[in-house]
Order: C-alpha cells, then structure tokens, then sequence
C-alpha cells in the first residue's frame, strides 16, 4: 500500500510595525563635511542666488512704494 | 561612498525586541497588506492637510469664478505632487532625518539658517490663515471667535502632547477621512457630470479668454497644491515613523493614494464653487458662499462647508505646526518627537505650542491685516518653496551621502529638473504680481 506523505509545510511570515523593529542603520553624513561642489550644485546655487537677489530686490521696491518713496517721481 | 551610521552596532541590536512585538501571518498578500497598513500614514496626511484654509479658499474660487474650467489643472499637478513627495519619502527613509537637518549639515549654516528661518516665518503666517478661516466659518454658525479660535488651539495642543505618534497620526487620518464628505455635497449639488469629465481631460477657455486674473489663480492654485513645509513636514514624519528601506515600496504607495485622494478632494471643493457659478452668487471667501448656498442646496451643503472648513484648517494647522516643530528641533539637536512626554521634549513641545498659541492669538486681535498676512505668505512661499526644493533635488544626486541605491535615476532627474524650473517660473511670477502689481495691469 502507497504511504501518503503530508508534503504541505505552511509558509509563515512575520510583520513588525516599523515603531517596534530593531533600528535599521541609515546613510550617515558623519564625517562627510558639506556636499562636494559638482558643476551641477555650484550652477544650482548660483541660480539660487540670483533668484533669491531678485525676489529681495522686487520686495524692497514693494516696501518702498508702499512708504511712498517714489512718489515724487512719478 | 554610502556611509553608515556609526552607532548603530546590528549584534547588539534587540532584534527579540522586534520578534515580540511580531504578527504573524500565513499568507504572503496578508503580510503586504499589513506592512501597508503600518506604513500607511506620512504620505496621505501631507498631501490632506495641504487642503488646508488657503487651498479651500482658492479652489472654491477657481469654481466659483471659470466654472469647471480649470478642473484640468488638478489632473496637471497630481504627478508633480506625487514626484516631489517621493524624493522626500526616499530621502527620509534614507537617512532618517528631516530636511531642515539635512540642509544644515550638507550645505553648511547660512543655507541651513535661511530656510529654516523662512519656513519659520511662512508657517507662522499660514497657521494665522488657519485660525482666521476657524474664526470665519464657526463665525457664521454663530459661534463667537473668543470661543472658537482658543478651543481649537486647545484641542491642536492636546492632540499632540499624549506622547504617542500613532494616536496622533491615527487622529489626524480620521480628520483626513472627513473630506470624504466633499463628495456627499457634490452629489447633493447635481454637478454636471459629462462636463466634468470633459474639463479634467481637456483644457478648455473660460468665457473672457486669458487675462491676468486667470493666470494667477491658475499659479494660485499650483502654489497651494505645492505648499513649501509640505517637504520639511513628510521627511520628518517618515522619520519620526522610523520607516525602514523596505518600507519605501509602500511609503510610495502611501504619497501615490495621498495625492490622488488630495486631487480628488480639491476637485470636489471646485465642484462646490462651481454650483456658485451656476447660481450666479458673488461671494468673496467659501463662508459668504455657504450661506448663500444655505437656501438654494439645504443645511447639509451650508453647515458642511463651514464645518469641512473648519476641518481643513485645523489639519493644516496640526501638519504646519509640527513641520515648524521638527526643523526647530532637528536643528537645535533637541528631542523633537511625538513618542516623547511634553517633559522628556520640552523645546520640541513649546515650539509646537508656540506656533499654535500665537497665531491664534493674532487673529484674535481686532482689525487685524489679514490682506498683509495673506500677500506676505505668497511672497515668502515663493522664496522658501524653490529652495527648498533646489536642495532636496540635489541631496537626491548627493552620492557620498546617498550611495547608489538611493539617488535619483537619471529619468528622475529629468522630471524634477523640469518641475524645478516650472515652479521657479510661477513663484517669481506670483512673487511679481503681488509685489509689483503695476507691472501686469498695463
């Protein structure tokens, strides 16, 4: 008489919700000091800048305005 | 060269800890739905409570003024939340900082000072917005505003001081499912569905063509969409929910079912002031329509606007706040999470607080400018978001910090290239119009 063997070994699988899981290491920038000036960051920056130039300029000229400064030259 | 945390000692490292604390599960569809769930959160939350006041007020505008015609707009901006948000969910779950800390350690403290200074600033004039939508809509259910805005002060404090992430987050995804009310109103308006449709798909022109007024609530609407503390704000609570690299797949997922729900969700508030539109009603904020709706579309439409108003404000009120909170604390070194007692962080605690308390008590002031406030969060919006963004971009493609796993892939580069330079262009181009209005009424 053929034996039957039972062949089924259940699968199991555990989750663990990320607040209770062991500590994963991360990327560090310990050590690394500041990011390295690529032509692509230095250009980003530059452009930052100009920008950032631009939106002060156009703020102070708001300010200005509004304070009445250029009302004699109109 | 990827760097790895030299603290972090993985012998010793309570891995019983984590079996403990295990569901077990048989099925491998049950395990990628239980993962979800607990990842679940970061992602839907920011893309919500970015449909704070201010958005309520703009998208209830741009329907109450072009009808459904700029619907369209909507289904242009879900990819670009959708990209942004993700390379702040994988910068997160990459380094498990926020972004505030990032850009202090990586592009030194007069970068790192600026942005965190501006985004202070900004947040801080967006929670006023907040409160004074608060005062605005419970105002007009007769609930005076020396009750209204110290009650919801109180309530945003409580909500965060229990010392617990989860209740907070699972708090604030209650709030979140609450907006799903805006699909009950447009469905008791009778919208015109075909031609909804139609406008979602097809950019179509409003009576009267391009004007300026077009333009920029078109910009209005893509600023209010993409919010600058929204990227501060999911990098630190990825942070804070200690999601790990195998947890990006449905963080993904998370910043995916956020946006689209947000998309959704913005429409539906289009939708209302479209049924405005149709009822020719001139209103000036979502309360004035409310009330006018009031006879036309029954109590259920009027109380629930102002009360989903009410909602929005106090979910971007919360999100604001902690995002203020989390870069404060980052950078000051100071413990700066929701898992601790208001004693065991209580630099962390008193900014949140702070935040909260003091916008609520500017708009309690009488006569206050709230047209400067408004303009004021337009013009340094418009100088934090394009930064803050320039640098997750180039954290992104920051190798000796990220390795290669983790940076952007060159067709991610391309998409974020082109919507850096779009929203570089709309910010400066807003940032004009509210500060030197002469220049477009020629």
């Amino acid at each position: 008489m053929a034996t039957l063997q039972n062949s089924y070994q259940p699968e199991y699988f555990s989750v663990v919700h990320p607040l209770d899981d062991v500590p994963e290491p991360k990327c560090s920038s310990e050590g690394l000091g500041h990011i390295a000036m690529t032509p692509a960051v230095r250009i980003s920056l530059m452009v930052l800048r100009g920008y950032l130039i631009a939106m002060s300029l156009m703020l102070g000229y708001h300010v200005l305005d509004l304070a009445g400064a250029f009302h004699g030259l109109k | 060269m990827n760097r790895i945390d030299s603290t972090f000692d993985p012998v010793m490292a309570p891995r019983a800890v984590a079996r403990e604390n295990a569901i077990v599960v048989r099925r491998r569809w049950q395990r990628s739905l239980l993962t979800f769930l607990m990842v679940f959160g970061p992602g839907l939350i920011v893309m919500e409570a970015d449909n704070d006041a201010g958005a309520v007020s703009t998208y209830i505008q741009a329907g109450g003024q072009y009808g459904l015609h700029l619907l369209w707009t909507l289904i242009v901006l879900l990819p670009i939340c959708y990209f942004v948000q993700e390379m702040v969910a994988r910068l997160g779950i990459a380094t498990g900082k926020g972004h505030a800390a990032m850009i202090y350690e990586r592009f030194g403290q007069w970068w790192g000072r600026f942005s965190l200074i501006d985004l202070l600033f900004v947040n801080f004039l967006t929670l006023i917005t907040e409160f004074a939508a608060i005062s605005l809509a419970l105002s007009a259910m007769g609930v005076s505003p020396f009750i209204s805005v110290p009650a919801a002060a109180l309530g945003l404090t409580l909500m965060v001081v229990t010392g617990s992430y989860l209740r907070w987050e699972r708090i604030v995804i209650l709030l979140c499912l609450l907006d799903l009310t805006w699909f009950g109103l447009v469905w008791t308006m009778h919208p015109d569905w075909s031609g909804m449709a139609r406008s979602s798909a097809i950019p179509t022109m409003p009576p009267g063509g391009i004007t300026s007024s077009l333009i920029f609530l078109i910009i209005a609407i893509v600023g209010t969409t993409i919010a600058p503390w929204q990227l501060f704000f999911q990098q630190s609570c990825v942070a804070e929910k200690r999601l790990r690299f195998s947890d990006l797949k449905w963080a993904r997922l998370d910043t995916l079912i956020g946006a689209v729900f947000t998309v959704l969700v913005a429409g539906a508030m289009m939708l209302v002031g479209d049924s405005g539109f149709r009822h020719r009603i001139v209103f000036e904020d979502p309360a004035q329509l409310a009330l006018a709706l009031g006879p036309v579309a029954g109590k259920f439409v009027r109380n629930g606007v102002l009360l989903l108003m009410v909602n929005a404000a106090v979910l971007g009120t919360t999100a604001i706040s902690l995002a203020s909170a989390w870069a404060y604390g980052e950078v000051k070194g100071w413990e700066h999470s929701l898992h601790k007692k208001l004693w065991e962080a209580p630099g962390f605690y008193a900014t949140y607080i702070a935040c909260v308390g003091a916008a609520a008590a500017f708009v309690l002031i009488p006569h206050v400018p709230l047209q400067l406030v408004i303009i004021s969060v337009q013009v340094f919006a418009g100088l934090i978001l394009p930064s803050a963004i320039i640098f997750l971009q180039l954290l992104l493609n920051d190798r000796d910090l990220l390795g290669d796993r983790w940076v952007n892939r060159p067709w991610n580069n391309i998409t974020n290239w082109t919507i850096i330079v779009i929203l570089f262009a709309l910010s400066l181009l807003l940032a004009a119009q509210v500060m030197l209005p002469k220049l477009f009424s020629r």
